[in-house]
C-alpha cells in the first residue's frame, strides 16, 4: 500500500466522522453573528498557544532562550488579560438564538478564562520551583505568579524580588568572574613590576659598562698597533742579520778556497 | 724558578739588599726577583706571616725599580695575607698604601677597589674604619667622574651603618647615592635611593625627617614621577592616618621589593613603635585652624 494510498483512506475516515470533531464545530460556531464567541476563541487558542510556549521554555536548556521565551509569555499574558474586560462586556449582551444559563455560563467561562490566563507557566513559578530547592526560602512569593494589572505596592515588591532571584544569579556569576579576573591581574602586574625593575637595573648597568667597553677598545687597539710596528721592525732586523750573516759565510769560504789554493799553489812550486 | 727553600731565598735577598762595606748600592732588581719567589714560596707552605713580609719586601723593590703598578700589587697580596692572620691595622695600613700606589699610576679605579676590598674585610671588626675606607673610595671615584662605580660601595657603606644601627648616617648616604645617580643619569638608582632613605628615617621612627626628606626629594623631577615616589607618599600618609595595616601592606608592595635586601628587612619591620603618636599630631594641627576659621 502506497503513501497516496494511506493519504486518502485516512481522508475518508476523516469525513466520515467529522460530526464528532467538536473543535471544527466550535469553528464553523464562531463563525456567525456571535462577537463573544469569536473572541472567546480567539483567547483560548492563544492561551494554548501560551501553554505550549511555556512548555517548550520549561525545557530549554539554554537560559537565554528560556528567559526570552518567557518574557514573550508574559507578554501575551498581559494582552490577554486586557482583553478580558471586553469579553465581559461582550458576554453580559444578549445573543439572539442564546439561551438564559448559556448566557450566565458566559459569565462563568470569562471569569474562569482569567484564572486559566493567570495560571500559565511564565518561569516566575518555574524559577520559584527551581529556587525553592536551592534555597527554601521563597514560600511566600512561590506562590505567586503573573502580572497584576492593577497590582498595589506590596504585590509589586515581591514581583521585584521573584525577578532579582533569576538576576542574582546572573550577578554572583558576574561577580565571581571579575574577581578571577581581578586577581589574574594582579599577579600579571606584580610580574610586570618585576620585569620592569629588572629591565631599569640592566640599563644601568650597560650604561656603566659602555665606557669601560671603550676604555677596552682604545688600549686593545694601541696594544695592536704596538705589535704590529714591532714585527715589522724585527723582520727587517732579521732580514738584515740574516743578510748579513749570509755575506760573512760567503767571504769566509772564499778565504778558505783561497787559502787551499794558495797552499796547492805552493806544494805544487 | 727556584725550587729551594724559600727562607734561604728570603736571605740571599736580604744579602743583596743591605749595605756593607762590600756592597755600595743595592741590588733590587735580583733582590725583587728572590723576594717575589720567596713569597710564594711561603704563601705555598701555607706560612703566612713570612709570605706577608716577603711580600712587603717585594713591594718596596718594585718601588725603587720605581714600577708603583708591580708595587701595589704585592702589597694588595700582603694586605690579603694579613687578613687570614686578622692583623686588623696592617689590613688597613697595606691596602691605603696599595689604593696610593695605584694613584701613582694615575688608576683611580684600582686604587678604590683597594680600598673597597680593604673595607669589606674590616667591615666585621672594625666597622667604623671600614666606612672611612667606603668614604675614601667613593670620593676617589668621584673625582675621577666614575660615579656610577661608586653606587656599590656607597649601597656597602650604608648596610655597614644599618648595622651599627646609624640612621641618619644611613640615609645621608643614600642621599649621596641619589646625588652620584643623579649625575650620571640613572633615574632608576635615585628614586631607589630617595625611597630607602625614607624608609629608613620612618625605621628610625622620625617622621619630620622622613617628611622633610620626601619634600625635598620631591622637588626632583625625576623622583616626582616615579613609582617610588607614589609609594613613598602612601606609606606617608599611612603614617599620618596610624593605620597599621595600610603601612604592612605598603611594605609588602613590589616597589619596596625591589629595593637592597638590608632597606627591605627594615621596610617588613616597620612600623617601629607607636603610630598612633602620630595621628594625635597630626589631629592637633587642625585645631587651631579651626578657631582661626571661628574668628
Amino acid at each position: 500500500m502506497t503513501v497516496i494510498d494511506l493519504i486518502t483512506r485516512v481522508d475518508a475516515i476523516c469525513k466520515k466522522y467529522e460530526k464528532y470533531d467538536i473543535d471544527k464545530h466550535k469553528e464553523a460556531n464562531v463563525t456567525g453573528d456571535d462577537a463573544f464567541a469569536r473572541l472567546y476563541g480567539v483567547v483560548e487558542s492563544e492561551i494554548d498557544a501560551a501553554l505550549q510556549k511555556s512548555e517548550a521554555a520549561a525545557t530549554e536548556k539554554s537560559r537565554a532562550t528560556a528567559v526570552a521565551m518567557n518574557a514573550e509569555i508574559r507578554r501575551t499574558k498581559a494582552r490577554l488579560l486586557e482583553e478580558l474586560p471586553k469579553l465581559q462586556r461582550l458576554a453580559l449582551k444578549k445573543v439572539k438564538g442564546l439561551s438564559r444559563e448559556e448566557l450566565e455560563a458566559r459569565n462563568d467561562l470569562v471569569y474562569s478564562l482569567k484564572d486559566r490566563i493567570e495560571a500559565i507557566p511564565d518561569g516566575s513559578t518555574a524559577a520559584a520551583k527551581q529556587s525553592g530547592g536551592v534555597s527554601g526560602g521563597w514560600a511566600a512569593s512561590s506562590s505567586y505568579t503573573g502580572i497584576k494589572i492593577d497590582s498595589s505596592s506590596e504585590a509589586f515588591e515581591s514581583e521585584y524580588f521573584q525577578q532579582t532571584e533569576e538576576s542574582d544569579r546572573f550577578r554572583q556569576e558576574y561577580e565571581m568572574r571579575r574577581m578571577k579576573q581581578d586577581q589574574g591581574l594582579e599577579v600579571i602586574a606584580e610580574g610586570l613590576d618585576t620585569l620592569k625593575n629588572m629591565a631599569h637595573d640592566m640599563n644601568e648597568e650597560i650604561d656603566r659598562q659602555m665606557p669601560l667597553m671603550d676604555e677596552i677598545d682604545e688600549k686593545v687597539d694601541r696594544a695592536a698597533s704596538d705589535l704590529k710596528n714591532t714585527n715589522v721592525r724585527l723582520k727587517d732586523t732579521v732580514n738584515q742579520l740574516r743578510s748579513s750573516r749570509n755575506f760573512c759565510i760567503d767571504i769566509i769560504l772564499l778565504c778558505i778556497i783561497l787559502g787551499i789554493a794558495a797552499y796547492l799553489y805552493n806544494v805544487l812550486k | 724558578m727556584s725550587t729551594s727553600d724559600p727562607s734561604k731565598l728570603i736571605s740571599k735577598a736580604d744579602k743583596l739588599t743591605k749595605l756593607s762595606l762590600t756592597r755600595w748600592s743595592a741590588d733590587w732588581k735580583s733582590a725583587t726577583v728572590l723576594y717575589e719567589q720567596a713569597a710564594n714560596g711561603f704563601r705555598v707552605a701555607r706560612n703566612y706571616e713570612k709570605a706577608k713580609l716577603a711580600f712587603e719586601k717585594a713591594s718596596q723593590g718594585q718601588e725603587m725599580l720605581s714600577s708603583p703598578w708591580d708595587a701595589a700589587k704585592h702589597m694588595e697580596s700582603a694586605a690579603a695575607l694579613a687578613k687570614e692572620l686578622r692583623n686588623w691595622a696592617e689590613v688597613i695600613d697595606f691596602y691605603r698604601k696599595a689604593s696610593e700606589l695605584y694613584m701613582q699610576c694615575d688608576r683611580p679605579q684600582p686604587a678604590s677597589d683597594a680600598l673597597a676590598k680593604g673595607a669589606r674585610a674590616l667591615e666585621d671588626a672594625l666597622p667604623d674604619d671600614a666606612i672611612q675606607l667606603y668614604t675614601d673610595a667613593c670620593v676617589i671615584l668621584e673625582d675621577d667622574g666614575k660615579e656610577q662605580m661608586a653606587f656599590d660601595l656607597y649601597r656597602a657603606a650604608t648596610s655597614v651603618y644599618v648595622k651599627l644601627e646609624k640612621y641618619t648616617d644611613a640615609a645621608a648616604f643614600l642621599l649621596r647615592l641619589g646625588l652620584a645617580a643623579d649625575k650620571c643619569n640613572a633615574r632608576n638608582s635615585q628614586c631607589k635611593a630617595y625611597l630607602s632613605a625614607i624608609i629608613v628615617y620612618l625605621y628610625a621612627h622620625d617622621l619630620k625627617q622622613a617628611e622633610k626628606c620626601y619634600n625635598d626629594c620631591s622637588q626632583i623631577d625625576a623622583f616626582l614621577g616615579s613609582d617610588q615616589n607614589r609609594c613613598a607618599s602612601k606609606l606617608l600618609s599611612a603614617y599620618t592616618e596610624g593605620d597599621v595595616e595600610e603601612i604592612k601592606r605598603v611594605a609588602q608592595s613590589s616597589a619596596i621589593s625591589n629595593l637592597d635586601n638590608v632597606i627591605i628587612k627594615l621596610a617588613r619591620k616597620l612600623p617601629t613603635g607607636d603610630v598612633s603618636a602620630f595621628k594625635t599630631d597630626a589631629a592637633n594641627e587642625e585645631e587651631p585652624l579651626d578657631e582661626n576659621d571661628l574668628t
